[in-house]
C-alpha cells in the first residue's frame, strides 16, 4: 500500500486523458547513449611473454560465482598467479551468488567487468550475451603459447569439447574450466552397510529403490525440487543413452519433434515413475542444499548431481560418508550407447566481456588459470577435475572426485552433452517449470514432452531470438 | 498588482515549480514515454541499436502463454484480494468499534480494541520483501516449517504451500491479505468514527441486533470508504511483484502458477535481455491499470448517504 | 450534588458492565474468539521468526516448534557483520531520510504553488503530476535504468547521481513520490484559510517567507501525515533499488534480506537469516508501536483524502 502508486478519485480520468497527447512526444526519446568503455581498452605492445598486450598498470575486475567451489580458488590460486606477473595491476575481486542480478545491468550499462565466472542457477544467458556482441572472442587465447611452455599452444592443453562447447557464432568465447561429470550420487558407506549394490540396469535401479523404501531406513531418491533442472539432466542423459547423442543434438538444434522422440518418451516415463513412487517426502519444495544435506544425514539414498557436489557439501558431510557416483543404468539391450555413458560438460564458465575496461588482462588471467600449477592446485582445493589435461596427475583425490574420475575414464568417448539451456533461456525456464510438474504427477510424460516441444517450436518461430546450431 | 509584484509572483512560481517539475519530467514522464517507443523495437541491450519493428512485440505477446497466465493471476487477485480483505477488515472494524454492544456510554467497541488495532497493523509496517522471506520460512515444506510442523504432527501434512502449483497461488493471496487487513481495519475504523453515534443508538433502540446493525447502518454509511479501499487493493493486485518474486519458487512458479505481469516484465527485461518485448508487456499492463482506474471511477458514482 | 453525580456515574458504569456481560452471550464470546484468532495469525509468524533467530542450525531444521536449548545470540553477530545487515540498514536510513526530506520539500513547494497561485498552465501541471498515480512503475523500469545511467554521464554531478549511487536513488524516490504528495498536499493547502498569508503579504513579507513561515506550519498535520506515508513507502521499496543499485555495499535493507534468503541456500546459514529478519522487523515494530497513533492516522487520512 504505501509502496504502490495510488489512484485517487476522479482526477485520474482526466489525468489519463493526457497520456495519448504526451505519447506524441515519445518518438523523440530514444534509448540510452552508449558510453564507450573501450577508450581505455586499447592493448599495449605484445610480446611472446605478453601475447595479448596487457597494460601493466591497468586494473582487472574479476567476478566469481560464489557457489559450490567457493571463491578461495580465485583469491588463493589464480589471482596471486596473475599478480605475480603483473604486480602493478590492481585486482578487484568480487563474488556473488546472483550473477545475473548483479552483472546483467552492468552489461546493459556498457561497463562490464573484465573476467566473469558466469555460473550457477542465476547465471546470465550466454545466447543473449553472444547475440549482443558482449563476449570477447577468445581465439587469440587458444593460439597463444601456454603459460607453462612457450612451445605448446593453449589450444593443445585442453579438451576439444571445451572448445566446441564454448563456441558461439563461430567464435570461441566461453571457457569452461571444470569438467563437470554428472551422475547419481550416493554414500558408499550407506550402500555398504545396508548391502545395497550399484544398479547397472533400470530394473535393478527400480528394485533397489523398492528395497530401500521397504527397509524404512531412508527414502530412495530425491532431487532439488525447487530447481527441477537437477532432474531433467538425468532424464536427458537417459534419453541420450537410449537413442544416442543425436537425441540431444536435435533438441539443441530445435528440430521438429526433437522433444517428443521415442527415446525421450521412454526416459520421461521412466523418471515420472521415480517421481510417483520413490521420492523423499517434501522433495518438491526443497532446494539442492536441503536435499543434499538430507542425504548427508542418511535420510535419502540417492540424488542426481554433478562433480561439484562433494565440495559443496564438505561442511555437512560426515567424515566416513564416502561419496560415490554411478552412471545412468541401462534401459534395455537396444540402448545405442553402452553402460557407463556419461553426461560431461565443461562448467564454471569463464567469460571475458568484450566491452570491459581490460579485455587483454581478462584473457591473460584465463591463460594463467589454464597453467598446470593453477589447474592442479584448483583440483586439489575444490575436489574436482579441471579441463586442463593431466593437471590432476599425482594429486590426492577425495572419494567422490576419485569415483567421478574413474567413471569418466571408464566412459571413454561415450560422453554426451546438451547446450539448449544456455542458448535459450526461455526454453530452460519452461523445462524447469514442466519438469517439476512431471515429477509431482501434474503432467503425464506425453503432455510434458508436448509442452516442451511447443515451447521449442515457439522459440524456433520467434525471429527476435537468435538461433544456434551444433 | 504592480508590475513589480507580478514579476515577483511569477519568479516565485517558477522558482518553486522548477525542481519538482524537472525531477518529475526526467525521472517519471520521460521513462514512460520512452517505454512506448522501446516497445516497438527489438532492443536487447546497448550495443545492438534498437531497430523499429512496429507492433511485432504486441503480436508476439498475444501468443505468450506465460504472460497470459500472469494476466489471469492478476485478474484473479483483482477480484479476490479486495473481496477477502474488505470482508475481513469490515468484520473486524465493526467488532472493534461497534461490536461491543450497548454500554452506559452508548455504542462501544469490544474491550481491548485499541490493542487489537495496534497489533493488526503490524504487518503493514513491514517491508513486502521482508514479509516474503518470512513466509518462505513459515511455509517450509517439511516438519521444520511453522505450518507444516503442526500439520504433520496431526498427520495432515506436509502441504506444499509454495511447491504445489495448485496451492501456491492461494499462499500468495493469503500473505497479501495477511499484510493488508490491518490497514483496512484502521481505515474503516476511521470511517466508522466519523459516523455519528446516535445513528447506531437509534437503530439499537429500534431493536436492531449486531448483524442487522452491520448491514443496515454500518455498511451503507461506510460505502464510500469501501470503494476507496477497493480501488487501492485493486491497484495492489495489479502491481504485485515483490511477494511473488521473492517468496515463490522459480520467481513465479512452480510451473508459472503464481507469476504476475510485473514479474514477467522484470524477467523479460533483466533476465532475457529483451527490453523491447518487456516494454510491450509494460504497455499492456499500463492499459490494464488505466482501464481499471477508469472503470472503478465509473462504478463509484453511487449516491452518497448524507448525514 | 457532587456525591450524587459520583454515585450516578459509578452506578451507571456498574450497570453498563452488567449490561455488557448480559449481552456478551455466545456472540460476544465469538467476537473475542475471532479477534484473538487474527491476533494469533498476525503475531505468531513474527514471534516464530524471533524464536528461530536464536536457534542453532540443527534446531531450525528440527521440530518447528521446539525451543532452543541455549539461545544462540551469535546468529545476530553473523547477520550484522557477515550479512551486512547493519550496513544495509544504514543505507536504507540514509536514502529514506534524504528521499523523504526532498520529497516533502519540493512536493510541498509544488503543491502550494499549484493550490494557491492561479496561472496559465497550472491545471495542466497539476494533472501531469496526478496522472502519475495511475502509471504502473514497471512500464518505466527499463527506460528509467538508462535515464539514471545517463545521468551518470552528466558533467560534474554525474558520478554522484548515476547508477549505484544513493543520491541517484534519492532523486528517483523523490520523483516517484511526487504524484501522491502533490495531490494530497495541494488538497490540503486549499483548505487552509488565506487571511493570515494575505495579511503577512500586506506587511511586506515575500512569497517565499509566507510559505515557509506561515503556510508550512499551518499545514503541519497534512505534512506529518504524508511524511509518514513516504517514509514507510520508501523504506519498503524493493523494485527500484533492485534495478538501480547493483553494488552490494550500496544495497538497501530489502535487497539485503531478499539476498540472504537466496544465499542461505549456498551458505547453509539459516539461523543468520532468521536473525537478519528479526533485525529488520523489530525496529520497525518498536518505532511503530511508539508512534502508532500518528502513523495510523497519518496513513488513513492520507488514504481517505
Amino acid at each position: 500500500m504505501p509502496n504502490t502508486p495510488r489512484i485517487t478519485r476522479r482526477e485520474l480520468l482526466r489525468g489519463a486523458a493526457l497520456v495519448p497527447v504526451a505519447g506524441a512526444l515519445a518518438a523523440c526519446a530514444t534509448p540510452a547513449a552508449k558510453p564507450s568503455a573501450s577508450a581505455s581498452a586499447a592493448p599495449a605492445a605484445t610480446s611472446a611473454a605478453n601475447p595479448f598486450g596487457v597494460a601493466e598498470t591497468r586494473p582487472l575486475e574479476i567476478w566469481i560465482f560464489d557457489g559450490g567451489f567457493g571463491t578461495e580458488y580465485a583469491t588463493k590460486i589464480h589471482e596471486p598467479l596473475f599478480k605475480q606477473k603483473y604486480p602493478k595491476a590492481e585486482i578487484k575481486h568480487n563474488a556473488t551468488k546472483e550473477i545475473t542480478k548483479v552483472l546483467q545491468p552492468r552489461f546493459a550499462g556498457g561497463n562490464p567487468p573484465d573476467v566473469i565466472d558466469n555460473s550457477g542457477a542465476n547465471a546470465m544467458d550466454f545466447g543473449a550475451l553472444a547475440q549482443d556482441g558482449q563476449l570477447q572472442d577468445l581465439t587469440p587465447l587458444l593460439d597463444a603459447p601456454s603459460w607453462d611452455d612457450p612451445a605448446v599452444k593453449v589450444r593443445d592443453t585442453i579438451d576439444q569439447s571445451v572448445i566446441d562447447i564454448g563456441t558461439y557464432d563461430g567464435a570461441f568465447s566461453v571457457l569452461g574450466y571444470v569438467n563437470y561429470i554428472y551422475g547419481v550420487w550416493y554414500s558408499q558407506k550407506a550402500f555398504r552397510d545396508n548391502g545395497w549394490e550399484v544398479p547397472k540396469t533400470w530394473d535393478a535401479f527400480l528394485k533397489l529403490c523398492d528395497a530401500i523404501k521397504k527397509s524404512g531406513t531412508m527414502a530412495p531418491f530425491t532431487y532439488a525440487g525447487k530447481f527441477p533442472q537437477y532432474l531433467y539432466e538425468p532424464l536427458l542423459t537417459t534419453a541420450a543413452k537410449i537413442g544416442g547423442g543425436e537425441v540431444l543434438v536435435h533438441i539443441d538444434n530445435l528440430e521438429d519433434g526433437a522433444w517428443t522422440s521415442e527415446p525421450m518418451r521412454t526416459a520421461a516415463a521412466a523418471w515420472a515413475e521415480v517421481g510417483a513412487k520413490y521420492l523423499m517426502e517434501g522433495t518438491a519444495g526443497l532446494d539442492h542444499v536441503q536435499t543434499q544435506t538430507a542425504q548427508n544425514k542418511y535420510k535419502v539414498a540417492m540424488l542426481p548431481s554433478g562433480s561439484w557436489l562433494e565440495n559443496e557439501q564438505k561442511t555437512t558431510t560426515p567424515a566416513d560418508f564416502e561419496y560415490g557416483m554411478f552412471p545412468i543404468p541401462d534401459m534395455g539391450s537396444s540402448d545405442k550407447l553402452p553402460y557407463g555413458t556419461l553426461h560431461t560438460q565443461p562448467g564454471e564458465n569463464f567469460i571475458v566481456p568484450s566491452k570491459g575496461g581490460n579485455p587483454q588482462g581478462g584473457m591473460e588471467y584465463l591463460r594463467a588459470m589454464l597453467s598446470k600449477k593453477a589447474a592442479g592446485d584448483f583440483s586439489e582445493l575444490v575436489r574436482t577435475v579441471s579441463v586442463v589435461k593431466g593437471a590432476g596427475e599425482g594429486r590426492a583425490l577425495s572419494p567422490g572426485a576419485a569415483s567421478a574420475s574413474k567413471a569418466f575414464a571408464d566412459a571413454g568417448s561415450n560422453t554426451v552433452y546438451y547446450r539448449w539451456q544456455s542458448w535459450y533461456a526461455q526454453l530452460k525456464d519452461e523445462a524447469v517449470a514442466a519438469t517439476g510438474e512431471l515429477m509431482t504427477g501434474g503432467l503425464t510424460p506425453e503432455k510434458y514432452l508436448e509442452r516442451l516441444q511447443k515451447k521449442a517450436d515457439e522459440i524456433k518461430n520467434d525471429s527476435s531470438i537468435k538461433k544456434f546450431k551444433r | 498588482m504592480t508590475a513589480f509584484h507580478r514579476y515577483r509572483r511569477g519568479l516565485f512560481i517558477t522558482a518553486f515549480l522548477a525542481a519538482p517539475v524537472t525531477l518529475y519530467l526526467v525521472y517519471v514522464i520521460s521513462p514512460y514515454l520512452q517505454a512506448f517507443y522501446i516497445a516497438m523495437t527489438d532492443w536487447r541491450g546497448v550495443t545492438a541499436t534498437p531497430s523499429f519493428v512496429g507492433l511485432d512485440n504486441f503480436g508476439r505477446l498475444l501468443g505468450d502463454g506465460v504472460f497470459w497466465k500472469a494476466v489471469t493471476h492478476n485478474a484473479a487477485l483483482l477480484v479476490l484480494l479486495p473481496l477477502v480483505t474488505i470482508v475481513i477488515a469490515l468484520f473486524f472494524a465493526f467488532l472493534l468499534n461497534v461490536g461491543g454492544g450497548q454500554g452506559g456510554q452508548g455504542v462501544t467497541g469490544v474491550r481491548g480494541s485499541k490493542v487489537y488495532r495496534v497489533v493488526f497493523f503490524f504487518p503493514q509496517v513491514l517491508a513486502v520483501a521482508v514479509v516474503a522471506v518470512l513466509f518462505q520460512q513459515v511455509f517450509r515444506p517439511d516438519g521444520s516449517g511453522m505450518l507444516n510442523g503442526p500439520l504433520m504432527a496431526l498427520g495432515l501434512g506436509p502441504v506444499g504451500f509454495l511447491s504445489d502449483p495448485g496451492v501456491a497461488f492461494w499462499s500468495v493471496l493469503g500473505v497479501m491479505v495477511w499484510q493488508a487487513v490491518g490497514f483496512y481495519v484502521v481505515l474503516f475504523s476511521a470511517g466508522l468514527a466519523s459516523i455519528p453515534r446516535e445513528m447506531f443508538e437509534a437503530a439499537q433502540i429500534d431493536g436492531a441486533g449486531r448483524v442487522s446493525l452491520f448491514f443496515r447502518v454500518t455498511l451503507p454509511l461506510l460505502w464510500d470508504t469501501v470503494q476507496v479501499a477497493w480501488v487501492y487493493l485493486g491497484i495492489l493486485a495489479l502491481d504485485v511483484f515483490a511477494i511473488v518474486w521473492v517468496m515463490t519458487d522459480q520467481h513465479g512458479g512452480p510451473d508459472w502458477s503464481t507469476t504476475v505481469m510485473a514479474a514477467e516484465i522484470y524477467r523479460n527485461a533483466f533476465q532475457y535481455f529483451r527490453f523491447g518485448y518487456a516494454s510491450a508487456l509494460g504497455v499492456v499492463m499500463f492499459f490494464f491499470t488505466v482501464g481499471f482506474a477508469i472503470l472503478s471511477l465509473r462504478f463509484s458514482r453511487r449516491e452518497r448517504i448524507e448525514y | 450534588m457532587t456525591t450524587t453525580t459520583t454515585w450516578t456515574a459509578a452506578n451507571s458504569r456498574r450497570l453498563a458492565r452488567r449490561e455488557r456481560r448480559r449481552r456478551l452471550g455466545p456472540l460476544g464470546v465469538l467476537t473475542h474468539v475471532a479477534l484473538l484468532v487474527w491476533t494469533v495469525l498476525v503475531v505468531v509468524p513474527i514471534l516464530w521468526t524471533f524464536l528461530a533467530s536464536v536457534k542453532s542450525e540443527d534446531e531450525i531444521f528440527g521440530d518447528a516448534w521446539s525451543l532452543p536449548a541455549t539461545p544462540h545470540w551469535d546468529n545476530f553477530a553473523r547477520a550484522w557483520e557477515q550479512a551486512h545487515i547493519g550496513q544495509y540498514m544504514l543505507n536504507s536510513a540514509i536514502v529514506v531520510a534524504f528521499g523523504t526530506f526532498g520529497t516533502m520539500l519540493v512536493g510541498s513547494m509544488a503543491a502550494y504553488v499549484l493550490a494557491r497561485y492561479p496561472f496559465r498552465g497550472n491545471r495542466a501541471i497539476y494533472l501531469l503530476f496526478v496522472s502519475g498515480l495511475a502509471f504502473p512503475v514497471y512500464l518505466a523500469l527499463t527506460p528509467l535504468f538508462f535515464v539514471v545511467q545517463n545521468m551518470g554521464n552528466v558533467p560534474l554531478v554525474g558520478p554522484f547521481i548515476g547508477l549505484n549511487t544513493h543520491a541517484g536513488l534519492v532523486l528517483v524516490y523523490i520523483a516517484y513520490s511526487l504524484p501522491f504528495t502533490v495531490f494530497f498536499l495541494s488538497a490540503f493547502f486549499r483548505t487552509l484559510p488565506t487571511a493570515v498569508g494575505e495579511a503577512a503579504m500586506v506587511d511586506g513579507a515575500s512569497h517565499t517567507r509566507v510559505f515557509f513561515q506561515i503556510m508550512l506550519p499551518m499545514a503541519r498535520p497534512g505534512i506529518v501525515s504524508i511524511t509518514i506515508f513516504n517514509v514507510l513507502g520508501q523504506w519498503n521499496q524493493y523494485q527500484l533499488p533492485l534495478v538501480l543499485l547493483q553494488e552490494r555495499d550500496k544495497w538497501v535493507l530489502t535487497q539485503g534480506i531478499a539476498d540472504i534468503s537466496t544465499a542461505a541456500g549456498y551458505d547453509q546459514d539459516w539461523s543468520a537469516l532468521f536473525a537478519a529478519l528479526t533485525l529488520a522487523i523489530l525496529p520497525m515494530l518498536v518505532v511503530y508501536t511508539v508512534f502508532q497513533r500518528q502513523i495510523q492516522s497519518g496513513l488513513t487520512s492520507g488514504a481517505l483524502k
